[in-house]
Protein backbone atom coordinates (compact mmCIF):
# COMPACT_ATOMS: atom_id res chain seq x y z
CA UNK A 1 0.00 0.00 0.00
CA UNK A 2 1.31 3.31 -1.20
CA UNK A 3 -0.12 6.76 -0.37
CA UNK A 4 -1.16 8.47 -3.21
CA UNK A 5 1.08 11.30 -2.37
CA UNK A 6 3.62 9.07 -2.16
CA UNK A 7 2.80 7.27 -5.47
CA UNK A 8 2.41 10.62 -7.21
CA UNK A 9 5.79 11.63 -6.26
CA UNK A 10 7.31 8.41 -8.00
CA UNK A 11 5.44 8.04 -10.67
CA UNK A 12 5.52 11.45 -12.31
CA UNK A 13 8.63 12.10 -14.16
CA UNK A 14 7.99 15.27 -15.86
CA UNK A 15 10.37 18.59 -15.49
CA UNK A 16 10.94 20.02 -12.51
CA UNK A 17 9.34 16.81 -10.69
CA UNK A 18 11.09 15.18 -8.23
CA UNK A 19 11.46 11.80 -9.65
CA UNK A 20 12.23 13.64 -13.41
CA UNK A 21 14.76 15.23 -11.15
CA UNK A 22 16.19 12.04 -10.24
CA UNK A 23 15.92 10.07 -13.50
CA UNK A 24 17.84 13.38 -14.87
CA UNK A 25 20.83 12.16 -12.80
CA UNK A 26 21.69 9.25 -15.06
CA UNK A 27 22.37 8.41 -18.58
CA UNK A 28 19.68 6.67 -19.78
CA UNK A 29 18.37 4.93 -23.36
CA UNK A 30 17.16 7.68 -25.46
CA UNK A 31 16.90 4.94 -28.96
CA UNK A 32 18.69 2.02 -30.34
CA UNK A 33 21.49 2.84 -32.42
CA UNK A 34 19.34 0.96 -35.25
CA UNK A 35 17.02 4.00 -35.71
CA UNK A 36 19.76 6.19 -36.65
CA UNK A 37 21.73 3.70 -39.20
CA UNK A 38 23.13 6.57 -40.87
CA UNK A 39 24.54 9.87 -41.41
CA UNK A 40 21.95 12.28 -42.40
CA UNK A 41 18.91 9.43 -42.18
CA UNK A 42 15.78 10.81 -41.24
CA UNK A 43 15.14 11.99 -37.44
CA UNK A 44 13.50 10.39 -35.32
CA UNK A 45 10.63 11.64 -32.52
CA UNK A 46 11.74 10.88 -29.42
CA UNK A 47 9.22 11.92 -26.11
CA UNK A 48 11.38 11.36 -22.65
CA UNK A 49 10.54 12.12 -19.08
CA UNK A 50 7.36 13.86 -20.38
CA UNK A 51 10.26 15.73 -22.84
CA UNK A 52 9.41 16.16 -26.48
CA UNK A 53 12.82 15.92 -28.51
CA UNK A 54 14.16 14.85 -31.79
CA UNK A 55 17.40 13.05 -32.38
CA UNK A 56 19.41 13.03 -35.65
CA UNK A 57 22.30 12.31 -36.94
CA UNK A 58 24.08 14.78 -39.15
CA UNK A 59 26.56 14.44 -42.74
CA UNK A 60 29.45 14.13 -40.30
CA UNK A 61 28.23 11.35 -37.90
CA UNK A 62 27.13 13.51 -35.02
CA UNK A 63 24.54 12.93 -33.18
CA UNK A 64 21.81 15.12 -31.84
CA UNK A 65 18.68 15.16 -29.40
CA UNK A 66 16.95 18.89 -29.76
CA UNK A 67 13.65 20.20 -28.59
CA UNK A 68 11.12 18.62 -31.19
CA UNK A 69 10.02 22.29 -32.54
CA UNK A 70 10.83 25.53 -34.43
CA UNK A 71 12.42 27.72 -32.37
CA UNK A 72 10.50 29.96 -34.98
CA UNK A 73 7.36 29.47 -35.20
CA UNK A 74 6.86 26.41 -33.31
CA UNK A 75 6.72 23.77 -36.22
CA UNK A 76 7.76 20.31 -35.56
CA UNK A 77 11.77 19.58 -37.05
CA UNK A 78 10.26 15.78 -37.78
CA UNK A 79 9.57 17.21 -41.09
CA UNK A 80 12.62 19.18 -41.42
CA UNK A 81 15.40 18.16 -43.58
CA UNK A 82 18.66 16.53 -42.51
CA UNK A 83 21.26 17.79 -44.27
CA UNK A 84 24.62 19.28 -44.61
CA UNK A 85 25.56 19.40 -40.60
CA UNK A 86 22.23 20.04 -39.51
CA UNK A 87 18.13 20.19 -39.58
CA UNK A 88 16.66 22.84 -41.68
CA UNK A 89 12.65 23.32 -40.82
CA UNK A 90 10.59 22.95 -43.62
CA UNK A 91 8.36 25.72 -42.59
CA UNK A 92 11.00 28.61 -43.37
CA UNK A 93 14.23 27.05 -43.40
CA UNK A 94 15.64 27.70 -39.73
CA UNK A 95 18.68 25.17 -39.25
CA UNK A 96 20.19 23.69 -35.89
CA UNK A 97 22.71 21.86 -35.20
CA UNK A 98 23.35 18.60 -33.26
CA UNK A 99 23.94 20.87 -29.92
CA UNK A 100 20.87 22.64 -30.67
CA UNK A 101 22.48 26.00 -31.98
CA UNK A 102 20.88 27.72 -34.96
CA UNK A 103 23.16 28.03 -37.39
CA UNK A 104 20.82 29.58 -40.39
CA UNK A 105 17.62 32.24 -40.52
CA UNK A 106 17.47 32.71 -43.96
CA UNK A 107 15.40 35.38 -43.48
CA UNK A 108 17.84 37.66 -41.98
CA UNK A 109 21.12 39.14 -43.85
CA UNK A 110 23.61 37.40 -45.01
CA UNK A 111 25.87 38.82 -42.49
CA UNK A 112 23.24 38.92 -39.39
CA UNK A 113 24.49 37.63 -36.27
CA UNK A 114 20.41 36.71 -35.39
CA UNK A 115 20.48 33.23 -35.04
CA UNK A 116 23.72 33.24 -32.66
CA UNK A 117 21.19 34.01 -30.23
CA UNK A 118 18.92 30.96 -30.80
CA UNK A 119 19.71 27.98 -29.15
CA UNK A 120 17.03 25.31 -28.98
CA UNK A 121 17.61 22.67 -25.73
CA UNK A 122 19.64 19.88 -26.50
CA UNK A 123 21.22 17.09 -24.84
CA UNK A 124 23.98 15.05 -25.34
CA UNK A 125 23.78 11.68 -27.17
CA UNK A 126 26.07 9.09 -27.45
CA UNK A 127 26.19 5.71 -28.65
CA UNK A 128 27.50 2.74 -26.72
CA UNK A 129 26.59 -0.57 -27.85
CA UNK A 130 23.32 -0.87 -29.66
CA UNK A 131 21.67 2.12 -27.43
CA UNK A 132 22.09 5.77 -28.08
CA UNK A 133 22.53 7.01 -24.80
CA UNK A 134 21.21 10.38 -23.13
CA UNK A 135 21.32 12.60 -20.13
CA UNK A 136 19.27 15.57 -19.55
CA UNK A 137 20.04 17.06 -16.10
CA UNK A 138 22.27 19.77 -15.71
CA UNK A 139 25.36 19.87 -17.61
CA UNK A 140 27.11 20.72 -14.92
CA UNK A 141 27.04 17.26 -13.29
CA UNK A 142 27.17 15.27 -16.22
CA UNK A 143 28.11 11.99 -15.42
CA UNK A 144 31.00 9.61 -16.50
CA UNK A 145 29.97 6.93 -19.24
CA UNK A 146 28.10 4.40 -18.46
CA UNK A 147 29.63 1.10 -18.27
CA UNK A 148 26.74 -1.75 -18.29
CA UNK A 149 28.35 -5.05 -19.59
CA UNK A 150 25.65 -5.67 -21.96
CA UNK A 151 26.43 -2.76 -23.96
CA UNK A 152 30.55 -2.91 -23.39
CA UNK A 153 30.86 -6.77 -24.40
CA UNK A 154 31.94 -6.95 -28.72
CA UNK A 155 28.88 -6.62 -30.69
CA UNK A 156 28.78 -10.10 -31.57
CA UNK A 157 27.56 -11.02 -28.18
CA UNK A 158 24.70 -8.60 -27.79
CA UNK A 159 21.50 -8.38 -28.90
CA UNK A 160 19.12 -5.08 -27.24
CA UNK A 161 15.32 -4.25 -28.28
CA UNK A 162 12.51 -2.06 -27.16
CA UNK A 163 8.92 -2.34 -26.74
CA UNK A 164 6.59 0.43 -25.99
CA UNK A 165 4.82 -0.28 -23.06
CA UNK A 166 1.58 1.74 -22.11
CA UNK A 167 1.62 2.44 -18.58
CA UNK A 168 3.89 4.10 -15.93
CA UNK A 169 7.17 3.22 -15.56
CA UNK A 170 6.94 2.36 -12.01
CA UNK A 171 4.75 -0.76 -12.76
CA UNK A 172 6.94 -2.11 -15.26
CA UNK A 173 9.87 -1.87 -13.63
CA UNK A 174 8.66 -3.31 -9.98
CA UNK A 175 7.56 -6.91 -12.38
CA UNK A 176 11.46 -6.77 -12.88
CA UNK A 177 11.83 -7.46 -9.23
CA UNK A 178 8.96 -9.33 -8.47
CA UNK A 179 10.47 -12.89 -8.34
CA UNK A 180 6.97 -14.91 -7.43
CA UNK A 181 5.52 -13.97 -10.66
CA UNK A 182 7.41 -16.38 -12.55
CA UNK A 183 6.59 -19.55 -11.42
CA UNK A 184 2.95 -19.10 -12.68
CA UNK A 185 2.71 -16.09 -15.07
CA UNK A 186 6.21 -17.73 -17.37
CA UNK A 187 5.12 -20.83 -16.64
CA UNK A 188 4.86 -21.96 -19.53
CA UNK A 189 7.71 -20.54 -21.43
CA UNK A 190 10.24 -22.36 -18.53
CA UNK A 191 9.26 -25.46 -20.64
CA UNK A 192 9.20 -24.37 -24.12
CA UNK A 193 10.78 -21.01 -25.03
CA UNK A 194 14.24 -21.74 -27.12
CA UNK A 195 15.90 -19.17 -24.85
CA UNK A 196 15.28 -20.68 -21.39
CA UNK A 197 14.49 -23.91 -21.92
CA UNK A 198 16.73 -26.87 -20.72
CA UNK A 199 18.21 -24.90 -17.84
CA UNK A 200 18.47 -27.21 -15.22
CA UNK A 201 17.15 -24.27 -12.97
CA UNK A 202 13.96 -24.88 -14.59
CA UNK A 203 12.99 -27.78 -12.63
CA UNK A 204 13.76 -26.23 -9.36
CA UNK A 205 11.36 -23.32 -10.50
CA UNK A 206 9.08 -25.52 -11.82
CA UNK A 207 9.09 -27.71 -8.88
CA UNK A 208 8.85 -25.37 -5.44
CA UNK A 209 5.84 -22.82 -6.02
CA UNK A 210 7.19 -21.12 -2.35
CA UNK A 211 10.13 -19.33 -2.76
CA UNK A 212 12.20 -17.84 0.31
CA UNK A 213 13.37 -14.49 -0.50
CA UNK A 214 15.99 -12.07 0.91
CA UNK A 215 16.40 -8.35 -0.47
CA UNK A 216 19.95 -6.84 0.58
CA UNK A 217 20.80 -3.26 -0.29
CA UNK A 218 23.63 -2.87 -2.94
CA UNK A 219 26.03 -0.03 -3.56
CA UNK A 220 23.55 0.57 -6.63
CA UNK A 221 20.05 -0.27 -5.34
CA UNK A 222 19.22 -4.37 -4.15
CA UNK A 223 20.00 -7.55 -4.48
CA UNK A 224 16.96 -9.87 -4.23
CA UNK A 225 17.70 -13.45 -3.72
CA UNK A 226 14.90 -16.49 -3.98
CA UNK A 227 15.92 -19.34 -2.12
CA UNK A 228 14.00 -22.93 -3.65
CA UNK A 229 14.56 -26.18 -2.63
CA UNK A 230 17.08 -28.08 -4.62
CA UNK A 231 18.84 -31.56 -3.99
CA UNK A 232 18.99 -32.30 -0.47
CA UNK A 233 20.64 -30.08 2.32
CA UNK A 234 21.21 -27.33 -0.90
CA UNK A 235 19.12 -24.25 -1.88
CA UNK A 236 18.65 -22.89 -5.92
CA UNK A 237 19.04 -19.45 -5.25
CA UNK A 238 17.96 -16.69 -8.52
CA UNK A 239 19.69 -13.46 -7.65
CA UNK A 240 18.51 -10.26 -8.85
CA UNK A 241 20.16 -6.95 -9.17
CA UNK A 242 18.19 -3.99 -9.03
CA UNK A 243 20.56 -0.62 -10.05
CA UNK A 244 18.63 2.87 -9.61
CA UNK A 245 16.59 3.85 -11.25
CA UNK A 246 15.45 1.34 -13.28
CA UNK A 247 17.90 -1.23 -14.59
CA UNK A 248 17.06 -4.74 -13.71
CA UNK A 249 18.88 -7.94 -14.89
CA UNK A 250 16.95 -11.35 -14.80
CA UNK A 251 18.97 -14.60 -13.39
CA UNK A 252 20.20 -16.81 -15.91
CA UNK A 253 19.62 -20.36 -16.92
CA UNK A 254 22.04 -22.88 -18.00
CA UNK A 255 24.20 -21.57 -20.91
CA UNK A 256 21.63 -18.92 -22.28
CA UNK A 257 22.31 -15.50 -22.92
CA UNK A 258 21.86 -13.64 -19.57
CA UNK A 259 19.17 -10.67 -19.72
CA UNK A 260 17.58 -7.76 -18.26
CA UNK A 261 16.03 -4.24 -18.46
CA UNK A 262 15.37 -0.74 -18.34
CA UNK A 263 12.04 0.93 -17.97
CA UNK A 264 11.84 4.76 -19.70
CA UNK A 265 9.50 6.77 -18.61
CA UNK A 266 7.97 8.47 -22.21
CA UNK A 267 5.60 10.30 -20.56
CA UNK A 268 3.48 9.36 -16.85
CA UNK A 269 1.25 7.09 -18.94
CA UNK A 270 3.85 5.28 -20.89
CA UNK A 271 7.25 3.80 -21.40
CA UNK A 272 9.71 2.01 -23.00
CA UNK A 273 11.02 -1.41 -22.19
CA UNK A 274 14.82 -1.89 -23.14
CA UNK A 275 15.45 -5.30 -23.19
CA UNK A 276 18.59 -6.82 -23.73
CA UNK A 277 20.42 -10.46 -24.41
CA UNK A 278 24.46 -10.77 -23.60
CA UNK A 279 26.75 -13.36 -23.48
CA UNK A 280 29.81 -12.18 -21.67
CA UNK A 281 32.26 -15.08 -23.36
CA UNK A 282 31.62 -16.20 -26.41
CA UNK A 283 29.22 -14.55 -29.93
CA UNK A 284 25.53 -15.44 -29.93
CA UNK A 285 24.58 -18.10 -32.09
CA UNK A 286 22.51 -17.42 -34.87
CA UNK A 287 19.82 -19.30 -33.68
CA UNK A 288 19.92 -17.26 -30.86
CA UNK A 289 20.05 -14.06 -32.59
CA UNK A 290 16.99 -14.62 -34.78
CA UNK A 291 15.03 -15.99 -31.36
CA UNK A 292 15.64 -12.44 -30.13
CA UNK A 293 14.62 -10.88 -33.10
CA UNK A 294 11.35 -12.91 -33.26
CA UNK A 295 10.38 -12.23 -30.37
CA UNK A 296 11.44 -14.86 -27.80
CA UNK A 297 12.78 -14.61 -24.04
CA UNK A 298 12.34 -11.18 -22.94
CA UNK A 299 11.90 -9.95 -26.35
CA UNK A 300 8.73 -9.05 -28.34
CA UNK A 301 7.75 -9.27 -31.74
CA UNK A 302 6.73 -5.84 -33.24
CA UNK A 303 4.74 -4.58 -35.67
CA UNK A 304 7.14 -3.80 -38.75
CA UNK A 305 8.69 -0.67 -38.12
CA UNK A 306 7.68 0.20 -35.20
CA UNK A 307 7.95 -0.62 -31.67
CA UNK A 308 4.87 -1.57 -30.65
CA UNK A 309 4.48 -5.43 -30.34
CA UNK A 310 2.19 -7.39 -32.61
CA UNK A 311 0.21 -8.49 -29.46
CA UNK A 312 -0.89 -5.30 -27.82
CA UNK A 313 -3.85 -3.79 -25.99
CA UNK A 314 -5.78 -3.32 -29.02
CA UNK A 315 -5.95 -6.78 -30.06
CA UNK A 316 -6.23 -7.97 -26.33
CA UNK A 317 -3.14 -9.13 -26.81
CA UNK A 318 -4.00 -12.11 -29.05
CA UNK A 319 -5.10 -13.60 -25.79
CA UNK A 320 -5.53 -17.76 -26.85
CA UNK A 321 -8.36 -19.30 -24.55
CA UNK A 322 -7.57 -22.58 -25.58
CA UNK A 323 -3.89 -22.46 -24.74
CA UNK A 324 -4.58 -21.12 -21.47
CA UNK A 325 -6.51 -23.80 -20.86
CA UNK A 326 -4.42 -26.12 -22.20
CA UNK A 327 -1.49 -25.06 -19.49
CA UNK A 328 0.74 -23.76 -22.73
CA UNK A 329 0.24 -20.25 -21.31
CA UNK A 330 -0.70 -19.56 -17.87
CA UNK A 331 -2.35 -16.42 -19.01
CA UNK A 332 -3.13 -17.44 -21.97
CA UNK A 333 -1.02 -14.76 -23.46
CA UNK A 334 2.17 -16.07 -25.74
CA UNK A 335 5.47 -14.54 -24.67
CA UNK A 336 6.87 -13.72 -21.63
CA UNK A 337 7.43 -9.67 -22.50
CA UNK A 338 3.58 -9.53 -23.73
CA UNK A 339 2.52 -11.89 -20.58
CA UNK A 340 3.77 -9.02 -18.43
CA UNK A 341 2.97 -6.44 -20.49
CA UNK A 342 -0.66 -7.11 -20.97
CA UNK A 343 -0.84 -7.73 -16.62
CA UNK A 344 0.62 -4.27 -15.84
CA UNK A 345 -1.15 -2.23 -18.69
CA UNK A 346 -4.29 -3.84 -17.21
CA UNK A 347 -3.72 -2.06 -14.10
CA UNK A 348 -4.47 1.19 -15.74
CA UNK A 349 -1.85 3.68 -17.12
CA UNK A 350 -0.93 4.93 -13.15
CA UNK A 351 -2.08 2.05 -10.83
CA UNK A 352 -3.81 3.46 -7.79
CA UNK A 353 -1.32 1.74 -5.33
CA UNK A 354 -3.12 3.11 -2.38
CA UNK A 355 -5.64 -0.32 -2.98
CA UNK A 356 -3.08 -2.57 -2.81
CA UNK A 357 -2.82 -5.73 -0.75
CA UNK A 358 0.58 -6.45 -0.38
CA UNK A 359 2.37 -9.33 1.19
CA UNK A 360 5.88 -9.91 2.67
CA UNK A 361 7.22 -11.28 -0.63
CA UNK A 362 6.56 -8.45 -2.05
CA UNK A 363 9.29 -6.85 0.05
CA UNK A 364 11.48 -6.19 -2.81
CA UNK A 365 9.10 -3.88 -3.91
CA UNK A 366 8.62 -2.44 -1.10
CA UNK A 367 12.01 -1.51 -0.41
CA UNK A 368 12.97 -0.74 -3.87
CA UNK A 369 10.11 1.83 -3.55
CA UNK A 370 11.56 3.79 -0.27
CA UNK A 371 14.90 4.00 -1.93
CA UNK A 372 13.68 5.53 -4.50
CA UNK A 373 11.54 7.92 -2.60
CA UNK A 374 14.84 8.66 -0.24
CA UNK A 375 17.43 9.08 -2.72
CA UNK A 376 14.44 11.77 -4.79
CA UNK A 377 13.39 13.84 -1.47
CA UNK A 378 17.53 13.77 -0.26
CA UNK A 379 18.45 14.89 -4.29
CA UNK A 380 15.64 17.41 -4.06
CA UNK A 381 16.59 19.22 -0.21
CA UNK A 382 20.20 18.89 -0.31
CA UNK A 383 21.51 17.75 -3.57
CA UNK A 384 23.04 14.27 -2.53
CA UNK A 385 23.79 12.23 -5.88
CA UNK A 386 21.92 8.76 -5.85
CA UNK A 387 23.17 5.35 -6.19
CA UNK A 388 23.27 3.99 -9.51
CA UNK A 389 25.19 7.46 -11.14
CA UNK A 390 28.64 5.87 -10.32
CA UNK A 391 29.58 3.81 -13.01
CA UNK A 392 31.11 1.71 -10.76
CA UNK A 393 27.84 0.74 -9.76
CA UNK A 394 27.19 -0.54 -13.17
CA UNK A 395 29.18 -3.27 -12.60
CA UNK A 396 27.12 -6.32 -11.71
CA UNK A 397 25.73 -9.28 -12.76
CA UNK A 398 22.31 -11.61 -12.39
CA UNK A 399 23.28 -15.28 -10.92
CA UNK A 400 21.73 -18.42 -10.24
CA UNK A 401 23.64 -20.66 -7.97
CA UNK A 402 22.98 -24.07 -6.37
CA UNK A 403 24.25 -23.37 -2.33
CA UNK A 404 24.55 -25.28 0.80
CA UNK A 405 21.39 -24.68 3.00
CA UNK A 406 23.94 -22.32 5.59
CA UNK A 407 25.25 -20.59 3.27
CA UNK A 408 24.21 -17.35 2.65
CA UNK A 409 23.80 -15.94 -0.86
CA UNK A 410 25.32 -12.55 -0.74
CA UNK A 411 28.29 -14.05 0.96
CA UNK A 412 28.45 -16.74 -1.32
CA UNK A 413 27.75 -15.19 -4.25
CA UNK A 414 29.77 -11.28 -3.86
CA UNK A 415 32.12 -12.18 -6.62
CA UNK A 416 29.30 -13.57 -9.33
CA UNK A 417 27.40 -10.80 -9.05
CA UNK A 418 30.12 -8.75 -9.66
CA UNK A 419 31.49 -8.24 -13.80
CA UNK A 420 34.63 -9.43 -14.23
CA UNK A 421 34.86 -9.16 -17.99
CA UNK A 422 35.55 -12.09 -20.07
CA UNK A 423 34.29 -14.69 -17.94
CA UNK A 424 31.27 -16.51 -17.70
CA UNK A 425 28.21 -15.66 -15.28
CA UNK A 426 27.19 -18.09 -12.69
CA UNK A 427 24.49 -20.35 -13.59
CA UNK A 428 22.58 -23.39 -13.44
CA UNK B 1 -27.01 -8.15 -34.60
CA UNK B 2 -23.83 -9.33 -33.36
CA UNK B 3 -21.09 -6.87 -34.17
CA UNK B 4 -17.69 -8.44 -35.66
CA UNK B 5 -15.15 -7.32 -32.57
CA UNK B 6 -12.99 -5.99 -35.22
CA UNK B 7 -15.23 -3.00 -35.52
CA UNK B 8 -15.08 -2.17 -31.79
CA UNK B 9 -12.47 -1.04 -29.34
CA UNK B 10 -10.99 -3.87 -27.84
CA UNK B 11 -12.13 -4.84 -24.34
CA UNK B 12 -8.32 -4.57 -23.05
CA UNK B 13 -7.90 -1.03 -24.59
CA UNK B 14 -11.08 0.12 -23.16
CA UNK B 15 -10.39 -1.08 -20.12
CA UNK B 16 -7.28 0.18 -19.45
CA UNK B 17 -7.97 3.87 -19.94
CA UNK B 18 -7.90 6.59 -16.96
CA UNK B 19 -11.40 6.81 -17.65
CA UNK B 20 -12.15 3.29 -16.84
CA UNK B 21 -9.96 3.32 -13.88
CA UNK B 22 -13.02 5.47 -12.05
CA UNK B 23 -15.23 2.86 -12.07
CA UNK B 24 -13.85 0.69 -10.20
CA UNK B 25 -15.19 -0.95 -7.30
CA UNK B 26 -14.22 1.53 -4.73
CA UNK B 27 -14.87 -0.37 -1.37
CA UNK B 28 -11.88 -0.34 1.13
CA UNK B 29 -9.80 -3.25 2.21
CA UNK B 30 -9.88 -4.71 5.39
CA UNK B 31 -6.93 -3.83 7.37
CA UNK B 32 -4.54 -6.95 7.49
CA UNK B 33 -6.16 -9.31 10.24
CA UNK B 34 -3.11 -9.26 12.84
CA UNK B 35 0.30 -8.40 12.15
CA UNK B 36 2.86 -9.36 15.25
CA UNK B 37 6.08 -7.89 15.73
CA UNK B 38 8.34 -9.83 17.69
CA UNK B 39 11.79 -8.38 19.28
CA UNK B 40 14.35 -11.75 19.39
CA UNK B 41 16.90 -9.63 21.22
CA UNK B 42 17.32 -6.66 23.84
CA UNK B 43 18.62 -4.15 20.78
CA UNK B 44 15.54 -5.26 18.59
CA UNK B 45 12.89 -4.44 21.23
CA UNK B 46 14.36 -0.84 21.62
CA UNK B 47 13.76 -1.05 17.75
CA UNK B 48 10.04 -2.06 18.35
CA UNK B 49 9.65 -0.17 21.63
CA UNK B 50 9.97 3.07 19.38
CA UNK B 51 7.51 1.77 16.47
CA UNK B 52 5.18 0.37 19.09
CA UNK B 53 4.27 4.47 20.14
CA UNK B 54 3.19 4.61 16.34
CA UNK B 55 -0.53 4.14 15.35
CA UNK B 56 -1.23 0.94 13.88
CA UNK B 57 -4.25 -0.68 13.09
CA UNK B 58 -3.54 -4.21 13.49
CA UNK B 59 0.22 -4.76 14.56
CA UNK B 60 0.63 -5.80 18.37
CA UNK B 61 4.21 -5.57 19.61
CA UNK B 62 6.17 -8.20 22.02
CA UNK B 63 9.58 -8.54 23.33
CA UNK B 64 11.00 -12.36 23.24
CA UNK B 65 12.82 -14.95 26.19
CA UNK B 66 13.50 -18.46 26.07
CA UNK B 67 14.98 -20.48 23.68
CA UNK B 68 14.30 -23.12 20.98
CA UNK B 69 12.23 -24.96 23.54
CA UNK B 70 9.54 -22.27 24.09
CA UNK B 71 9.27 -18.66 24.42
CA UNK B 72 7.17 -16.29 26.41
CA UNK B 73 6.02 -13.28 25.08
CA UNK B 74 5.95 -9.47 26.62
CA UNK B 75 3.49 -6.57 25.60
CA UNK B 76 4.14 -3.27 25.41
CA UNK B 77 4.52 -2.15 29.23
CA UNK B 78 5.84 -5.79 30.28
CA UNK B 79 2.12 -7.63 29.99
CA UNK B 80 2.69 -11.17 29.49
CA UNK B 81 1.20 -12.73 26.33
CA UNK B 82 0.81 -16.69 25.22
CA UNK B 83 2.46 -17.25 21.55
CA UNK B 84 -0.34 -19.77 20.92
CA UNK B 85 -2.76 -16.88 21.56
CA UNK B 86 -1.23 -14.19 19.66
CA UNK B 87 -1.00 -16.68 16.74
CA UNK B 88 -4.58 -17.66 16.58
CA UNK B 89 -5.53 -13.47 15.51
CA UNK B 90 -2.56 -13.45 13.34
CA UNK B 91 -1.62 -13.65 9.67
CA UNK B 92 1.99 -12.51 9.25
CA UNK B 93 4.43 -12.45 12.11
CA UNK B 94 7.46 -10.04 11.66
CA UNK B 95 10.61 -11.09 13.96
CA UNK B 96 13.11 -8.50 14.44
CA UNK B 97 16.70 -9.00 15.11
CA UNK B 98 19.60 -6.87 16.34
CA UNK B 99 22.62 -9.97 16.30
CA UNK B 100 22.20 -13.34 17.01
CA UNK B 101 21.27 -13.70 20.51
CA UNK B 102 18.10 -14.65 19.83
CA UNK B 103 18.82 -17.51 17.36
CA UNK B 104 16.37 -19.72 19.92
CA UNK B 105 13.58 -17.89 19.81
CA UNK B 106 13.61 -17.28 16.16
CA UNK B 107 13.20 -21.07 16.02
CA UNK B 108 10.19 -21.54 17.92
CA UNK B 109 8.66 -18.50 16.80
CA UNK B 110 9.24 -19.81 13.42
CA UNK B 111 8.04 -23.78 14.53
CA UNK B 112 4.92 -22.32 15.75
CA UNK B 113 4.02 -20.13 12.48
CA UNK B 114 5.09 -23.01 10.04
CA UNK B 115 2.89 -24.87 11.97
CA UNK B 116 -0.23 -22.80 11.47
CA UNK B 117 0.94 -21.86 7.81
CA UNK B 118 1.36 -18.26 9.22
CA UNK B 119 3.38 -15.94 7.22
CA UNK B 120 7.21 -14.77 8.18
CA UNK B 121 9.05 -12.33 7.97
CA UNK B 122 11.99 -11.32 9.10
CA UNK B 123 14.18 -7.97 9.60
CA UNK B 124 17.84 -8.17 10.94
CA UNK B 125 18.78 -4.31 11.51
CA UNK B 126 22.07 -4.04 12.40
CA UNK B 127 25.77 -2.61 10.34
CA UNK B 128 28.76 -4.79 10.22
CA UNK B 129 29.17 -8.40 11.09
CA UNK B 130 26.61 -9.29 13.93
CA UNK B 131 24.47 -9.01 11.45
CA UNK B 132 25.84 -11.94 9.64
CA UNK B 133 24.63 -14.25 12.75
CA UNK B 134 21.40 -13.10 13.02
CA UNK B 135 20.21 -13.76 9.40
CA UNK B 136 21.99 -16.86 9.53
CA UNK B 137 19.79 -17.84 12.27
CA UNK B 138 16.83 -16.15 11.05
CA UNK B 139 17.26 -17.37 7.40
CA UNK B 140 15.14 -20.97 8.10
CA UNK B 141 12.59 -19.66 9.90
CA UNK B 142 11.52 -16.31 7.70
CA UNK B 143 10.30 -16.79 4.39
CA UNK B 144 11.38 -13.02 3.76
CA UNK B 145 14.51 -11.66 5.20
CA UNK B 146 16.04 -8.51 5.10
CA UNK B 147 18.84 -7.55 6.56
CA UNK B 148 19.24 -3.74 6.85
CA UNK B 149 21.21 -0.86 8.46
CA UNK B 150 18.10 1.26 8.52
CA UNK B 151 15.25 0.52 11.04
CA UNK B 152 12.69 2.41 9.04
CA UNK B 153 12.62 -0.62 6.94
CA UNK B 154 10.18 -1.82 10.02
CA UNK B 155 8.05 0.96 9.06
CA UNK B 156 8.05 0.60 5.24
CA UNK B 157 7.34 -2.99 5.98
CA UNK B 158 4.43 -2.37 8.25
CA UNK B 159 2.80 0.24 6.17
CA UNK B 160 3.16 -1.77 3.18
CA UNK B 161 1.09 -4.49 4.73
CA UNK B 162 -1.65 -2.04 6.10
CA UNK B 163 -0.69 -3.20 9.54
Amino acid sequence: MLRKDINDLLTQTGPRSPMGELFRQYWIPALLAEELPEDDCPQVRVKLLSERLLAFRDSEGRYGLIDEFCAHRGASLWFARNEEGGIRCAYHGWKFDTTGQCVEVPSEADNSSFCQNVKLRAYPLVKIGDVLWTYMGDPATTPPLPEWEFALVPAEQTYTSKRWQQCNWLQAFEGGIDSSHVTFLHSGGLKTDPLFKGAKGNEYNLNDTKPFFEVADSEGGLFVGARRNAEEGTYYWRITPWVMPCFTMVPPRGDHPIHGHFWIPIDDENCWAYSFDYHPVRALTPEERQAMIDGHGVHSENIPGTYRPVANMDNDYLMDRDAQRRGAFFSGIKGIAIQDSSLQESMGPVVDRSKERLVPADSGIIKARQKLRKAAIALRDEGTVPPGVDPAHHHVRSAAVVLEQKESFLDSCREAVRVVPGTPVASV
Amino acid sequence: MTLPLTTTLSSCARAATAAEASYRVDTPLNPARGVRVIALDPGAAVVTGRLAVQEWTSARFFTCSGDAGGVVLQGVGGVPASLDEQLTEADVVLLVATEDAGAGCAYAVGRACWERGIMTAGVVVSEGFEAEHAVAALRPHARVLLPTADETDVVELLSALRA
